[in-house]
């Protein structure tokens, strides 16, 4: 492949031009209630050309017949061509990288039959459903890829890479007549078969928190304390904050450049942010970015003070700073964009209980069903909650929806515990029709001053 | 074509099988901050195999089909697979359709499909040139697509549409301090947008820029809100989500055991069409042979019928509504196409010229809410029919007028409370996506603001 790689691009009239390709075997098995959904093992292929001429614009190519690899490189090339511009775009220099890394697969899931597979995720169903007979439906998903992965670039880069993906997730259905409820989590990690072992008591308390949200309250509006966990505390530093530090938000609007000035105060001092692509063992892990690039671990935000952000090559040009490992893309069937690898909040100080110790009424909010950023504003639904009382932990809420301005939020983070963790989570982040990307997130416990609950709406 | 495929697979798999390819052409631009960047294509081709063997059903799907055909190399390999899934499947009384007549669908335009790019980069600047203003930044995509599809079983039936696509979005960003504001407009169709198409995006995002550049309180309480025909996902979501076979199957949808029953208030109907004309998502048959026809789930308030691909009918015991739709990689699932809300009349292909900010409804309310954009749709638990999202993109109506936006606002409510009385459909009509909605007005809307 490599020898084809390197051929492709000698004959490429482009400037600059680049390809990847990959070739990927993945398999799924999904439970639903009793009832296997399916079980399905796929192949995926393709291609990706992207090239660069000066004073001209980008030109991609993407395929899935690799036949017609010189085609697409002639094609990208002539695409480029049409697109005129008059300020060019620059990239910034990396210098070119050659490696081949294939990392401990840790069980090749490859040698692993879909038999296997479905009796380990039909065992991991079969604890939801016998947690009460409450559970009225379940979604368990057993989900494994490895991908085969090439890099090569007109500058010299050439890589190769095996990435390994696997991941669980459970959802449980609790109904009581009219009440219905959910529980779910999720585990995805870049490695193998052996790595999904064990797993039978996560599943079982999604299905047991799913019957006891059945009698929890929904969590009445207003403004509270509120504590988050590592969890919901990683998906808010990356929905939140984490897409405003993609460069390509404000590289090309001297508006948004200004809102995020290096230097401008987005927190307390004790607030620091980072994205590590190279953090070890992670989901969002990868040596290289899709522009050969290596990872790195980027402050964003050091006590309080924003120091920096997530680039392209081409976003670090325009703004005369360096590439930061962050330009990615799916498949072969997307460019590469600014992105997230393992998104985090660092540690603080102390633990749980000094942060909820002087918490007259508060919110704890726990879990991530979703969160979704508009720009300043922000809504988070947590999994689920439990009330502060008196600084101790008491009754179960449910419908607990965090909404707020994200400056303002930030600022009122006014306490981080030091009992960081990432988060191994499957899902994905979505940017740019391109989802889900793996992505990881981490976090302390994070208490916020006063944030805005939804919930009960009072009439 | 998929004919070896199916004819390997009708000697191994003894219950049949049937498969569907697709090949697509994809032609996109971008222009960002006001020039175009990027000019890409995609080839993509792929096939996905279903076979029904000894009464279970398997599934495989590859990209890895070759050119121009599934050749026998390719086509051996899927198969096995497709059989080692079938032998952990669960038993399904599936059957495969026979030949039937074909609807006659427009989803092929070739002036769309034969545009050069230059035609293309041409709409690109028209709209470019339209939007630009000092202080605000303009962004463009274009996308063309041009496939073929072929869908066939081993029962004989079988079915081959080319179609076109384009869709042109806009959007315009304005940051003033920490104030972000962005407004966003898409046109979509099989055909190139006409230029009363493309004024009416202009206009569309002019509109709604003019009157969020004055920001106003929000009001609070149980208020009137007009959804625009953007804004009412967030309404829409929980009762296509009920009305889908799947859900009534698994014993979620709030709408099972209720055909036949009103539900909502008369002025509510939602009709799928997969016949509209000149649509993305209408086609002549669903992706399992199933010839297309126009459903009808609500009328009059009144539910009629659910959405069923062949595998939730056949566990529900019933008829497929032609809903399955499947990608290269899974197995099909019941989805919607076209989905008509109010009047079951069949619109033309253009998106016509908005009409005024809430279509008429904004004269009945005294003090309200107009909605355009909400964060958070479909998150959390959807289905039950509660909902709470903070606004994205709303504006204040004081005496029947739009007073300016409103920020840190939210919007909560249970849709099937709120669409059992609605206040009104307003007279904008027009297609967001495969969605042809007018604005709706209702009452008693939780309105809180931080």
């Amino acid at each position: 492949m490599i020898d084809r790689l390197t051929a492709a691009l000698q004959g490429s009239r482009a400037d600059f031009t680049e390809i990847r390709v990959e070739q990927s075997w993945s398999s799924a098995v999904t439970m639903r209630g009793r009832r296997l959904e399916a079980a399905t093992a796929s192949e995926d292929q393709g291609g990706f050309v992207r090239a660069l001429n000066r004073g001209s614009g980008w030109g991609t190519a993407s395929f899935t017949s690799l036949d017609q690899l010189e085609a697409m490189v002639a094609r990208a090339d002539e695409l480029s061509r049409a697109v005129r511009l008059e300020r060019p775009i620059r990239l910034a220099d990396v210098p070119p990288q050659q490696a081949d890394r294939v990392p401990d697969l840790d069980g090749d899931v490859r040698g692993v039959s879909l038999a296997e597979k479905k009796r380990l995720i039909e065992a991991y169903n079969g604890e939801m459903l016998a947690v009460s007979d409450r559970i009225v439906d379940t979604l368990a998903t057993y989900r494994d890829e490895v991908s085969e992965y090439w890099y090569a670039n007109s500058e010299g880069a050439l890589l190769h890479e095996v990435r390994p993906e696997v991941t669980l997730s459970g959802t449980a259905i609790a109904r009581r007549d009219g009440t219905i409820e959910k529980g779910l989590e999720s585990i995805g990690l870049r490695r193998g078969w052996h790595s999904v072992q064990g797993k039978a008591a996560g599943f079982r308390a999604v299905a047991e928190r799913a019957v006891r949200l059945l009698d929890a309250p929904t969590v009445r509006g207003g403004t509270y304390p509120v504590v988050l966990d590592p969890e919901l505390a990683g998906v808010f530093i990356h929905e939140a904050f984490g897409h405003l530090s993609e460069a390509d938000f404000v590289y090309e609007n001297p508006q948004a450049r200004e809102m995020m000035t290096l230097g401008r105060r987005f927190g307390k001092p004790v607030l620091n942010v980072g994205d590590n692509g190279a953090a070890s063992g992670l989901r969002g892990t990868l040596p290289f970015d899709d522009e050969g690039t290596p990872t790195q671990d980027t402050a964003l935000i050091r006590e309080g003070i924003l120091v920096g952000r997530l680039h392209s090559r081409e976003t670090a040009a325009a703004m005369s700073e360096r590439p930061t490992g962050n330009a990615r893309a799916i498949s072969f069937r997307h460019p590469p964009i600014v992105r997230m690898t393992n998104t985090y909040i660092g540690n603080g100080r102390g633990t749980f209980a000094d942060l909820i110790r002087d918490i007259k009424l508060g919110v704890y909010a726990c879990g991530a069903f979703g969160g979704q950023t508009m720009l300043e504003n922000f809504s988070f639904t947590a999994a689920y909650g439990h009330m502060i009382r008196d600084g101790q932990v008491t009754e179960l809420v449910k419908d607990v929806v965090l909404a707020g301005n994200l400056f303002q939020t930030l600022d009122r983070i006014d306490h981080i515990a030091g009992d960081f963790r990432w988060n191994q989570m499957g899902g994905g982040c979505g940017k740019g029709g391109q989802y889900p990307l793996p992505v990881t997130e981490g976090a302390p416990h994070v208490r916020i001053e006063a944030a805005l609950i939804g919930g009960d709406v009072p009439a | 074509m998929i004919e070896g495929l199916l004819e390997l697979a009708r000697r191994r798999a003894n219950g049949g099988a049937d498969a569907l390819e697709r090949r697509v052409e994809r032609t996109a631009l971008a222009f960002e901050a006001g020039r175009l960047k990027a000019a890409g294509v995609t080839e993509e081709a792929g096939a996905n195999l279903r076979v029904l063997h000894r009464g279970r059903v398997g599934i495989a799907g590859t990209t890895n089909v070759g050119v121009g055909d599934v050749g026998a190399q390719h086509a051996v390999p899927l198969l096995e697979r497709a059989l080692a899934s079938a032998e952990l499947g669960e038993e399904i009384a599936l059957a495969f359709p026979s030949t039937a007549k074909l609807p006659r669908v427009d989803t092929y335009v070739a002036r769309a499909a034969d545009a050069p790019l230059d035609r293309l980069i041409q709409i690109g600047q028209f709209l470019l040139q339209r939007l630009a203003r000092e202080g605000c930044q303009v962004n463009v995509a274009i996308e063309r697509e041009v496939g073929e599809t072929r869908v066939a079983n081993t029962a004989g039936a079988e079915g081959t549409y080319r179609s076109t696509g384009v869709a042109v979005s806009a959007d315009i960003w304005r940051i003033a301090g920490d104030d972000v504001l962005a407004i966003g407009e898409v046109v979509e169709g099989s055909d190139l947008p006409s230029d009363d198409a493309l004024e009416a995006v202009v206009q569309s995002i002019t509109t709604r820029l003019d009157h969020a550049l004055r920001i106003v309180t929000p009001p609070e309480g149980a208020l009137p809100v007009v959804f625009t025909p953007a804004g009412l996902s967030a309404v829409l979501l929980p009762v296509t989500q009920g009305l889908s076979g799947k859900a009534v199957l698994q014993g979620i949808s709030p709408l099972a055991n209720r055909v036949g029953e009103r539900v909502f208030d008369a002025g509510v109907s939602l009709t799928d069409d997969p016949l509209a004309p000149g649509r993305t998502a209408s086609r002549p048959l669903d992706d399992e042979c199933v010839p297309s026809r126009v459903t009808c789930l609500v009328q009059g308030g009144g539910v009629q019928r659910f959405i069923y691909d062949l595998e939730t009918a056949a566990r529900a015991k019933t008829e497929s509504t032609g809903h399955g739709q499947r990608g290269i990689f899974g197995k099909p699932v019941p989805a919607y196409t076209n989905l008509i809300v109010g009047e079951a009349r069949v619109p033309g292909p253009g998106s016509r010229v908005p009409g005024e900010l809430g279509g008429g409804l904004l004269r009945e309310v005294n003090d309200g809410l107009l909605v355009d954009d909400l964060i958070g749709v479909g998150q959390g638990n959807v289905i039950g029919g509660a909902f709470s999202h903070p606004v994205a993109l709303a504006y204040r109506i004081e005496r029947g007028e739009i007073s300016g936006r409103v920020k840190d606002a939210a919007v909560a409510g249970n849709v099937y409370e709120l669409l059992k009385r609605i206040g009104g459909l307003g007279n904008d009509a027009r297609w967001i996506g495969a969605r042809f909605a007018p604005s709706l007005l209702l009452e008693g809307v939780a309105v809180a603001r931080r």
